[in-house]
């Protein structure tokens, strides 16, 4: 009964995922995002002979298992969404989530449920066109076909554990904020352990790539037991009922209005942005996740030079044109944190929102960045190249941000799921990086390659001016609805 | 990153200097408050709204009554500017529904379901409310709809964290603050008790004497009945039935005009 209750949830879960999708983006869309994972692939794989046949198969491992735990950790953050449900911060949508409310099914239970289906649907909708675009290449780049099962296989079991630790960190943040900071520490503390302290391997976080050490199935039993260990206290941290709670705040949105007052209209909604980022508690969690992501790069990339055992001269300038990607993911959660339908009765529009989350944005993340390209310029011995690193930073935040805001407005996470959008973002944006960070590398070798820098870095910043004026053209005439209704 | 933030303020301004600000605008005397022409909607292969025609003149207290999915909500947001027909034309308050941001300066609007910002208290969604329209007099402004709802020691709580009464009276107050020439409330008596819906319906009654003009979608029909003066029925995405009230109900009930024009039902 139990069993069977919980299937029939699962089935309707999983139903509800593919029709939320296709509201959102079209059927169309919505089965073209796999159908990209599995062209992409099979492109890199074929590929991957020619572009790294200096690195070492174990760095390629390495970094396939690293950026899957890093997936993982990016999706599993579960632990408010009882939260999230009981507040209605869903808005209108009414999801099989929020059922205990009024049926007797516990919220546990649900929550297993939705987390399975959610360790199913990436399963589906990422890991397994991943692996079969591997396998359709696994002839021409020389590999074996269980050889490539195993990688798919493996790289999935690393993504369980990335969204296991993330839903267990998320669930004991919720419960105790100290008890979360503590076990931030632990993961950080284990990281350190990794690197740069190599007291132990990287196995320790990711107990799948052990597999192609030794070949035995140990490491996969263990990735196995500490997913579902993970996913479990996770479930069994979540809370059955969210009591009722007042919080009360002192009056500051005038004032927050009064102190932005130089932007005019735009005043009172960038101050009702800003109160949200405090009150919901983002503030931190989006300060930490962007300099997280910055740090990331440069970790990744020392793990190729580990690997690879070359200086790839990688320099500050180069560094500092990764700042607009990481602020991709930081816009996003920022317009994860309200419906905002409130707004559809005011004389408010889409695009005006979508500016007043893009001013906190920058309001958020200028300090990190210049921060991150001072600390790289310190570390690395090249004071010189700092304020050409700041310029970059500075032009690919404004323009891969407003090109994000333009395509995607306030649903960044859900449009990203169309691969429509993907490639125009991808069209936009991946061009002009790459002239950047080409100009960065030959910049030691070829003095006119500042000049590079400077022409694109003042390109991005001139056309990201018709990118942001055209935010009212393109969503003026939207609801806030519009993730709900598809209208 | 501040140059993304001076790119912002620089094109919020260049708008603001280049648009006219509709609270600028001078008044229109409104004859008509609400004319619809041959409306049509549908979402995907279901026709919700079928060659509609609705004349609201200003000044009248109108019903709109149906039965569930009958089409009432879509044609309020129509009406609201919120999403646009598929064929024919809206003028609401003097503004064609093609131009919402305008239309929305003029009216007031309670949606069907009540979601305030989950983060703000309900003192500081009024202050936005009241910004976002460009009011003056702001605090002054507040304190008499806090003290219409009895609100005052439940203003600095988070919306998230009150009662569905309590949201209910914060996006009444927020749909009243501006003293609009038109209201359109869709179910503006849900989650009331009957204090606070006698003392909508009285303020309501009394805004509509002085020349307000309100269009009403709800269920209750006993208080419909009081306050409107002419009705129409929705169902299945047509007007069944319109006119006077009065003159339609022929000495019954708004319930047995209801019944009589969904159903075919004469109710004894």
């Amino acid at each position: 009964m139990w069993q069977s209750l919980s299937v029939r949830i699962f089935k309707a879960m999983m139903k509800e995922e593919w029709r939320l999708h296709q509201s959102l983006v079209g059927p169309l869309g919505s089965g073209f995002f796999p159908a990209m994972i599995f062209v992409f692939t099979t492109f890199l794989a074929v590929a991957a002979p020619l572009l790294l046949s200096q690195m070492p198969t174990a760095t390629i491992l390495l970094m396939l298992h690293a950026a899957s735990v890093a997936y993982g950790l990016f999706v599993g953050n579960f632990g408010s969404i009882g939260e999230h449900v009981m507040t209605r911060r869903l808005g209108q949508v009414s999801m099989i989530m929020q059922m205990p409310q009024t049926y007797p099914v516990s919220f546990r239970r649900m929550m297993a449920v939705f987390y399975a289906k959610d360790a199913v649907f990436y399963l589906l909708y990422s890991y397994i066109p991943l692996t079969l675009g591997i396998t359709v290449a696994a002839p021409m780049a020389g590999a074996s076909l269980t050889g490539v099962v195993m990688l798919g296989l493996t790289t999935f079991l690393a993504f369980m554990v990335g969204m296991g630790l993330s839903f267990t960190l998320s669930a004991v943040f919720v419960r105790s904020r100290l008890a979360g900071l503590a076990l931030y520490v632990v993961l950080a503390g284990i990281i350190a352990m990794i690197y740069p302290l190599e007291l132990v391997g990287p196995e320790c976080l990711m107990p799948s790539l052990g597999y192609w050490a030794s070949r035995e199935p140990y490491g996969i039993g263990v990735s196995v037991a500490a997913s579902f260990i993970l996913a479990s206290i996770g479930v069994a941290l979540m809370k059955e009922k969210y009591e009722a709670k007042q919080s009360r705040y002192g009056d500051s949105l005038l004032e927050v209005d009064r102190l932005l007052g130089f932007m005019g209209k735009l005043s009172p909604i960038v101050a009702k942005e800003w109160i949200e980022v405090r009150r919901s508690g983002a503030l931190g969690p989006v300060v930490f996740s962007f300099s997280g992501h910055l740090l990331a790069i440069y970790l990744m990339s020392w793990v190729f030079e580990r690997g690879v055992g070359v200086d790839l001269g990688f320099n500050v300038v180069f560094y500092s044109g990764f700042v607009g990607f990481m602020g991709v993911m930081t816009y996003s959660f920022i317009t994860n944190l309200e419906h905002n339908e409130y707004l559809n009765v005011q004389p408010v529009s889409v695009d005006q929102v979508v500016k007043g989350k893009l001013a906190v944005y920058f309001a958020l993340t200028a300090g990190v960045t210049a921060l991150y390209v001072v600390g790289l310029g310190v570390m690395k011995h090249q004071m010189g190249m700092v304020p050409l690193g700041l310029l970059l930073a500075a032009a690919t935040s404004v323009y891969v941000v407003g090109v994000t805001s333009y395509l995607t407005g306030l649903w960044t996470n859900t449009m990203f799921f169309d691969a429509r959008i993907i490639l125009r973002f991808c069209a936009a944006v991946v061009p002009p990086m790459i002239v950047a960070e080409i100009a960065a590398l030959l910049m030691p070798i070829r003095p006119a390659a500042t000049y590079a820098v400077v022409a694109v870095s003042m390109l991005l910043l001139l056309v990201s001016l018709p990118i942001l004026r055209g935010l009212e053209r393109k969503w003026a005439g939207t609801t806030f609805s519009f993730v709900n209704t598809g209208q | 990153m501040w140059i993304g933030t001076l790119i912002l303020v620089y094109h919020n301004h260049f708008r603001h200097c280049h648009s006219q600000n509709p609270e600028m605008a001078p008044p229109v005397k409104v004859m008509l408050a609400i004319e619809t022409r041959d409306l049509s909607k549908s979402f995907g292969s279901t026709r919700v709204l079928q060659g509609i025609s609705l004349t609201v003149n200003a000044g009248e207290f109108f019903g709109l009554f149906g039965p569930n999915g009958a089409g009432k909500t879509t044609l309020l947001r129509i009406l609201t500017g919120q999403i646009e027909p598929d064929t024919g034309t809206v003028v609401t308050a003097s503004v064609p529904n093609t131009d919402p941001i305008r239309l929305k300066h003029r009216v007031g609007i309670v949606p069907e379901a009540e979601t305030p910002p989950t983060f703000l208290t309900a003192q500081e969604t009024l202050e936005l409310t009241c910004r976002i329209r460009g009011l003056d007099e702001i605090q002054g402004r507040i304190e008499k709809w806090i003290r219409f709802f009895d609100l005052e020691d439940k203003k600095d709580i988070l919306c998230r964290d009150l009662s569905k009464g309590e949201r209910q009276k914060v996006m009444l107050a927020a749909a009243f603050i501006h003293e609009p020439e038109l209201l359109l409330l869709d179910e503006p008596f849900i989650n009331l008790d009957p204090i606070y819906q006698r003392r909508v319906r009285e303020y309501l009654q009394g805004v509509a004497s002085e020349g307000c003009t309100v269009f009403m979608c709800t269920h209750i029909l006993e208080i419909a009945g009081r306050l409107c003066d002419t009705i129409a029925v929705i169902h299945e995405g047509r007007i069944v039935e319109q006119g006077r009230l009065e003159e339609i109900s022929r000495g019954g009930d708004l319930e047995e005009v209801f019944l009589r024009a969904v159903e075919g039902v004469a109710v004894a």
